[in-house]
């Protein structure tokens, strides 16, 4: 009995303190951090940059509109032979600021300023000025994770707007992203715009991704190019969270 | 400062100062501005914390702190593979290090350990990200375009950890010492008591 009670003497502390931030820290993790996110949010709101939605479509990129306008009409020529054309985003968007950036450098993440109160919900569709940005990933009352298309494990199904030819992008980690064809012999050009297809049923489809800008068609096992994404994923400050519903047919 | 405080109240102040300082370092990398980035990534500060903590400090509390501020960190990132394993490695390496033995001197030494730090724990967090890539684990294999996510490949892990490592060991071991003075003159207070 005295052996125990020396040894509590000597180690209760330790091993009361250790447990208490160890469970601690585990709930933390297993509610994913909301708490943190929410506490973030709130001390950092005085930064928070505001979002005008008016001045922002006044100044959004050119290129993107430039780049809409080329899918419209390749869309208009094509409409009768897709059926996928069918699914657009519905309303509209919920402006929101970027309020953090990936926690480590193994994860291409955002932090947006709007969450479940705001009714996002996970899976939605993140855009940004020159195109799509990502994904909702996890949500709190106030905030919002977003899986960012650059992040090595994000897929989009993706197609050349010119040609049609459908391939998978793939994130490096940067600006610059990896599509693989489906085709052998895909028929690609420096400079085509990348749209999401209408295959893919995570992403609304024709949503400006980006623009080939190297093509490596000898590459195994699928022909490749790299494409540099149109929205700034770097340099991003805020981002309009679309709700998309997703198809619930089966995709390929 | 702390010392005139009735003790138990300045026992208080000082978890209280340490929980609000660990907190501060896992939030920092979601923080980017001028200085705190370079290339695209910043530097690693709750590893950073985790060092300072655990260099004067036993092998268990070492190995605690780790785990703990890993956890906080797969909370904010995303907890497959888990941060917790390598911060802890990194906590227990620190403290068996026992600096103090051999070097007086704290704040280029602490960079040092700080550096040497970041890159054991990245190759960890690659292993992790191999393993769990050859096992495809969590990931819906098979699917193809209609899935958000899928494995990384081998290159993609390897070539990142290349890519990262260097740049956010240097980074943070500059900023290593900015946090280290900070900490150690907070903790300097519960050591000595007079």
């Amino acid at each position: 009995m005295s052996g125990i009670r020396r040894w509590w003497k000597q180690y209760g502390l330790g091993v009361t303190t250790s447990s208490l931030v160890l469970l601690s820290a585990w709930g933390i993790r297993q509610t994913q951090g909301a708490w943190l996110a929410e506490t973030y949010r709130w001390a950092t709101q005085i930064w928070h940059p505001v979002v005008d939605y008016q001045t922002v479509i006044a100044q959004s990129a050119s290129q993107e509109l430039r780049a809409q306008v080329a899918e419209l009409q390749n869309q208009n020529r094509q409409l009768r032979q897709l059926l996928d054309f069918s699914e657009q985003i519905e309303g509209e968007g919920i402006p929101a600021a970027v309020i953090g950036r990936g926690a480590d450098q193994w994860w291409q993440q955002a932090t947006l300023s709007r969450g479940s109160n705001h009714g996002v919900k996970t899976g939605d569709v993140v855009m940004a000025p020159g195109g799509l940005v990502g994904r909702v990933q996890h949500i709190t009352p106030n905030t919002s994770r977003v899986l960012l298309i650059s992040d090595p494990t994000s897929r989009v199904g993706v197609m050349l707007s010119r040609s049609r030819q459908m391939g998978v992008l793939r994130g490096t980690g940067s600006q610059m992203a990896v599509l693989e064809f489906f085709d052998k012999e895909p028929s690609v050009e420096v400079g085509d715009t990348i749209v999401t297809s209408g295959l893919s049923s995570l992403y609304p489809a024709g949503v400006v991704v980006g623009k080939v800008r190297a093509v490596d068609l000898d590459a195994s096992p699928a022909p490749q190019a790299v494409i540099e994404l149109s929205a700034p994923l770097g340099l991003l400050e805020w981002g309009l969270i679309y709700s998309y519903a997703q198809s619930t047919e089966p995709t390929l | 400062m702390l010392n005139q405080l009735n003790p138990r109240f300045r026992l208080t102040a000082l978890w209280a100062g340490t929980v609000v300082s660990a907190l501060l370092c896992v939030w920092a990398p979601w923080l980017r501005g001028p200085g705190l980035e370079l290339a695209g990534l910043t530097a690693d500060w709750p590893l950073m914390w985790v060092v300072c903590w655990s260099v004067r400090r036993p092998l268990w509390q070492g190995a605690v702190a780790g785990l703990a501020m890993g956890m906080l960190q797969d909370s904010l990132s995303f907890g497959q593979p888990t941060h917790a394993f390598s911060l802890m490695v990194v906590g227990i390496l620190t403290a068996r290090l026992q600096k103090q033995r051999y070097m007086r001197e704290d704040f280029i030494s602490v960079a040092l350990i700080v550096f040497g730090m970041v890159v054991v724990s990245s190759s960890l967090m690659a292993l992790q990200w191999s393993l769990l890539s050859s096992l495809s684990f969590g990931w819906d294999a098979g699917s193809g375009v209609g899935v958000g996510e899928g494995p990384r490949s081998l290159d993609s892990i390897w070539f990142n950890h290349q890519r990262t490592t260097l740049t956010s060991a240097i980074l943070s071991s500059l900023w290593a010492p900015a946090l280290y003075l900070p900490l150690r003159l907070w903790w300097q207070q519960e050591q000595d008591p007079e």
